[in-house]
């Protein structure tokens, strides 16, 4: 049995930056048709089970509607087995719960849909039991998505399934993304793309758009082109995927600031962002959080409070999610021939 | 790394000193001592009428309310005991309606259901579910064209959402631009029938998008999330940014009303009470991070629990209204 699991947050795209930034409102029945969509490719390349994730929010329930209400004549799909061994708890526990039980169940690829919080849950998942070594293929249903990726569901759902089945190997079609890895002594918490530390007294409604309030940012990467806070370390010293360092900024008030940078940071708000100084992240160094009272966000999210006592420390580790490369495994798919079929002319 | 210390930016994300710390938890504890002991008293079978219990949702009306000023008016629900307390109406006439003395908010006439104060912007209790947002659309335009900077918040529940008049509010908010806040509090049940169930989108905050107008959840049960979102939409409708739909997700801690057997649902009140509750959240993170000191919350705690002793036996000891007040507070000419 070759099987994928997909996991779905109903929750992502609705924080508080549709209030602060016009951030946009991604609707549960397209998330529900993503899911579709990613079920019709990967029946077409021979997964026999999919594996997927319940929810209050309306995803499953819409593809549950689906699976009984699909027309015949349509493209077969992969039995769909939903995944409800837990009591839902509406948080991100749900996501972990998933994940958890879709490797239990033998996944060999996990599909995740939510924004770069959604993935960050998932691949703390992944790396915290056996599903270490399974790949995950993270697609933009979010708000800030500098992880996931924005890419329509079917070419996503053809190459998770080509790797599932093992037409295209492993080696090819997936690698491993960095994390930052953040300790204090009560919990330990990975980002995917940032770890910023504010100010800010509260968790609150989480997202962070007060650029005054920061005063670190440690980014896995840093692209130009990102949105959210890691476009600050984009716009000063742009740091790819692939390169095996990171990048550790400073940031002050902007009326202090020696830069400014006018960073998006979110959707819809591009605000200048006052920074001190900046410098590559090495893998494996240790950073002391350095800020005695705040929060510290993971990925955007404001997730933890420093209370004075609390000592935290970020390291950038090598070994974050093995993420389902797209454009590989689909480049592999056309050379191999694996979605050509040849009909001898008559 | 050398940290800076942009004390202004932290205030601006937080905007709450001590001072406001320690009136939001006493407004908080207020109300939840509040429902609690009517949740005793009402089964002595000495209040008349019904009861609807706010406990559990106390962070929600007390992180709104906290934003407003004399300017703004709120309007609520048949749920409406916390708004009246967050908007400020006076504990001891609260308590005294609802035992239907001539004491009271509404010299006894009203009870839980009808508790208003218009001095303190709180435009009523209502009974009719969906009620509130037409009249929040009515202050809204008022305080707009008064140039007053004042906003309108209407609280509603999920079953209101469904409701016409709701969705009329909404729309006619967003049409004329209002300065006007709609609280969707969405405790999971309307009556005994679940959100689930009855609301045909999502999220009520989805409905948001329909109408023109950001839409947002946050976590009920954490007062910080809720003071920040409320913030920003008022901040946003005082300064002509129009209105704002808020959802509000949480658990009430009691039934619909006093007497509901809650056969619909199982153990999530004993979930919410134990590890979500607003009050041991906000004392658990205020204390933790030094803000506050336990025996200032303690303190509060004494002070609240004498509070609503006073008010309950004041109220009980006060007179009912006499057939002479039959006929008294039937008109009102402005």
């Amino acid at each position: 049995m070759t099987a994928v699991g997909i996991v779905a947050n109903p929750a992502s795209g609705r924080d508080i930056r549709r209030l602060v930034s016009g951030a946009s409102v991604f609707p549960t029945a397209e998330k529900a048709n993503m899911v579709q969509r990613i079920l019709t490719a990967l029946g077409t390349v021979g997964v026999e089970t999919v594996l997927v994730s319940v929810d209050l929010g309306g995803i499953s329930a819409g593809v549950s509607r689906a699976v009984r209400n699909r027309p015949a004549k349509s493209t077969p799909w992969p039995q769909v087995r939903f995944v409800d061994d837990d009591a839902l708890t509406d948080s991100a526990q749900d996501t972990a719960n998933a994940v958890r039980r879709m490797v239990e169940a033998g996944a060999e690829v996990i599909i995740c849909l939510g924004g770069d919080g959604t993935a960050r849950v998932a691949t703390a998942a992944l790396l915290a039991g056996p599903g270490y070594d399974v790949p995950l293929l993270s697609l933009s249903t979010g708000t800030n998505n500098a992880f996931p990726q924005m890419r329509e569901a079917t070419v996503a759902g053809l190459a998770a399934g080509l790797v599932a089945t093992g037409a295209v190997d492993r080696g090819i079609a997936a690698g491993r993304a960095h994390a930052l890895e953040v300790r204090t002594s009560e919990r330990t918490e990975l980002a995917l793309v940032d770890v910023a530390v504010s100010t800010a007294p509260y968790v609150g409604s989480r997202a962070l758009w007060h650029p005054d309030a920061l005063t670190e940012l440690y980014c896995t990467f840093a692209e130009p082109d990102a949105t959210g806070l890691s476009s600050i370390a984009g716009l000063l010293c742009p740091s790819p995927r692939d390169k095996p360092e990171g990048v550790a900024v400073r940031l002050c008030a902007a009326e202090q600031a020696p830069t400014v940078v006018n960073a998006p940071i979110a959707p819809g708000l591009v605000l200048p962002v006052g920074v001190a100084a900046w410098r590559p992240l090495r893998t494996g160094e240790q950073v002391e959080i350095s800020t005695p009272r705040g929060v510290v966000a993971f990925d955007g999210e404001r997730e933890l409070e420093l209370a004075g006592t609390t000592g935290a420390t970020v390291r950038l580790r090598e070994d974050g999610p093995l993420c389902v490369d797209v454009t590989a495994v689909m480049s592999q798919a056309a050379r191999a021939g694996l979605l050509r079929a040849s009909r001898t002319a008559v | 790394m050398t940290p800076t210390q942009p004390a202004q930016a932290a205030q601006a994300t937080s905007g709450l000193d001590e001072k406001a710390l320690l009136e939001a938890y006493r407004t908080m504890r207020t109300i939840r001592e509040f429902e609690e002991r009517l949740h005793l008293e009402f089964a002595t079978g000495e209040i008349p009428g019904f009861v609807h219990l706010y406990a559990g949702e106390e962070a929600s009306a007390t992180a709104v309310c906290a934003h407003l000023d004399e300017r703004d008016s709120i309007a609520s629900t048949h749920r409406g005991h916390g708004h009246c307390i967050a908007k400020g109406v006076d504990v001891k006439e609260m308590m005294a309606e609802i035992y239907g003395r001539v004491t009271g908010s509404c010299r006894g006439k009203g009870g839980s259901m009808h508790i208003a104060d218009l001095s303190k912007g709180m435009l009523g209790a209502n009974g009719i579910v969906g009620g509130g947002p037409p009249l929040i659309c009515g202050t809204a335009l008022a305080a707009k064209q008064q140039g007053t900077g004042g906003v309108g918040v209407a609280f509603f529940g999920d079953g209101a959402s469904n409701q016409g008049t709701t969705l009329e509010a909404l729309n006619l908010a967003s049409v004329w631009n209002l300065p006007a806040i709609f609280v969707a509090e969405n405790n999971g049940y309307a009556e005994a029938t679940a959100a689930t169930w009855s609301v045909a989108c999502d999220n009520i905050a989805d409905r948001a998008a329909g109408f023109g107008m950001p839409g947002v959840i946050v976590d009920g049960f954490d007062f910080f999330a809720v003071y920040e979102a409320a913030g920003e939409a008022i901040e946003r409708a005082r300064e002509g940014g129009g209105p704002t739909l808020i959802e509000v997700k949480f658990t009430r801690y009691y039934g619909h009303f006093e007497g509901d057997q809650q056969t619909y649902r199982a153990d999530e009140v004993a979930r919410a009470r134990a590890s979500l509750d607003c009050l041991k959240q906000f004392r658990e993170r205020v204390t933790a991070s030094g803000r506050l000191d336990a025996a200032a919350l303690d303190g509060i705690d004494g002070e609240v629990a004498g509070l609503i002793e006073a008010a309950v036996t004041e109220a009980k000891q006060a007179p009912t209204p006499t057939a002479d007040d039959l006929t008294t507070d039937v008109y009102v000419t402005y």
